[in-house]
């Protein structure tokens, strides 16, 4: 019996809540702790043996694939809309959907529906692809770990569960201490002070004093200047953050600094403070152009409370 | 226990070239010399955007007001401009509030007269 798995991302230009003075910035294509959402749900599919696997955007390209296929003889269809991440036994649900002869399986939490469901080709050739949601389906019913990937909130949450072990992703990286993990082509300066669980990426360069701590986690080819201190942040990929900062509670993405507590997106570009790096994948990239381009290394803060010196603490 | 200086609410400079800032420095340091303890309350509800040199100029104030055992109050006005001084770690050397009236916590004023060119709150 073949099986097909098709994932519907949001597409990746973020998702842009607005709301008073709050603007979310979120985006599906954030990776956590290593890999985005989206490749964590096609391995898991891989895993399955299921070899026929196609990602499509929902805005750009509407899932007309899963005709195609059911038209092309695949017996049985899995479709992933990726709004949310879901520890669900995929191998589960497919024996779940088989001794109840379903014919389209959707898969509830107790919020409601997870956007996952198992469709037989006999349903998606009656129904087609429009109007699959109306067609009489049976409820699989999970009760495991779930993160609906809606605002930077939930995002960040997943991030600490992640680093905390309270679900079943693993920090790409070895794992340096007891809950530090740092990819092999990262760069810490020994001065820097890991306070796990935090993970820090592939090719990012963590410079002296650095303090990251709190569940922070560093994605790859970020650069994080001398001083600067990290506490329940996440900073994505290709992000240069300046000396001496103190960056809590924080998603950081580039120039764009999203502070949960305030709830507010700031531009940081016109600070100095942060820039994007070019997406560079080898270690040691010219960082710098940006080092020249912000003017708080050039102009280190005064009267502003000193780090102690991280080297006391080892 | 110490008597608290006077009061004063400032206009933080919209403009911060060299006149601005070398006229915004002038007050803070005549009202640094003329007073015991004050307490500066700098109003940053109309700087929009928080530059290098205004955080450079804010630092400047509080050098000055801590030479004369005063403190600064920062009525940030905006969270925008919260995240940026406690990203930048001014928050460590200044008291921040979100507005003047917060900042002021129903503390007596001097007569806005007694300071020239120090701004009167807002009714």
């Amino acid at each position: 019996m073949e099986l097909g798995a098709l994932v519907v991302t949001n597409g990746g230009d973020g998702n842009h809540q607005t709301g008073g003075a709050a603007a979310s910035f979120w985006s599906s294509s954030w990776p956590v702790v290593g890999k985005t959402v989206l490749q964590r749900w096609i391995e898991r599919v891989r895993e399955l043996g299921v070899d026929m696997v196609s990602v499509v955007n929902r805005d750009v390209q509407p899932p007309v694939r899963m005709l195609d296929w059911a038209k092309e003889g695949v017996d049985r269809i899995l479709l992933i809309v990726s709004g949310s991440y879901a520890e669900i036994d995929l191998a589960d649900l497919l024996d779940f959907h088989q001794q109840g002869r379903n014919r389209i399986t959707r898969v509830f939490d107790k919020q409601g529906p997870l956007g996952i469901s198992l469709l037989d080709r006999s349903a998606v050739l009656k129904k087609g692809i429009r109007d699959f949601q109306s067609f009489h389906s049976s409820r699989y019913d999970f009760s495991g770990y779930v993160s609906r990937l809606s605002s930077t909130i939930a995002y960040r949450q997943l991030v600490q569960d992640a680093l905390e072990g309270r679900c079943g992703i693993q920090p790409a990286g070895l794992q340096a201490d007891e809950k530090a993990w740092i990819d092999p082509s990262a760069y810490v300066d020994p001065s820097a002070r890991i306070q796990g669980p935090c993970y820090i990426g592939a090719h990012s360069r963590v410079n002296a004093g650095v303090v990251v701590t709190g569940y922070s986690s560093v994605e790859r080819n970020c650069e994080i200047d001398i001083g600067t201190s990290l506490d329940h942040a996440c900073i994505l990929p290709d992000t240069y953050l300046a000396a001496g900062l103190h960056v809590k509670n924080s998603v950081v993405d580039g120039t764009r600094l999203e502070h949960l507590d305030h709830g507010v997106t700031v531009d940081l570009a016109p600070t100095g403070l942060a820039s994007r790096r070019l997406p560079s994948r080898s270690e040691g990239s010219n960082s710098l152009s940006q080092l020249e381009n912000s003017h708080f290394l050039r102009t280190p803060f005064r009267g502003v409370r000193p780090l102690e010196d991280p080297r006391n603490d080892v | 226990m110490m008597s608290k200086g006077p009061t004063v609410v400032r206009d933080f400079p919209r403009s911060h070239g060299l006149a601005s800032r070398k006229s915004f420095l002038t007050e803070i340091q005549r009202l640094t010399r003329e007073s015991y303890r004050p307490q500066i309350v700098v109003d940053l509800s109309k700087s929009r955007n928080l530059s290098p040199d205004a955080i450079d100029l804010l630092l400047d104030c509080v050098e000055h007001v801590e030479r004369a055992d005063g403190r600064v109050i920062v009525a940030a006005g905006s969270p925008e401009t919260a995240v940026i001084l406690e990203l930048t770690r001014v928050t460590s050397v200044v008291d921040m509030f979100s507005s003047v009236s917060e900042a002021i916590g129903g503390e007596t004023m001097p007569p806005f007269e007694q300071y020239e060119g120090s701004q009167p709150l807002a009714a």
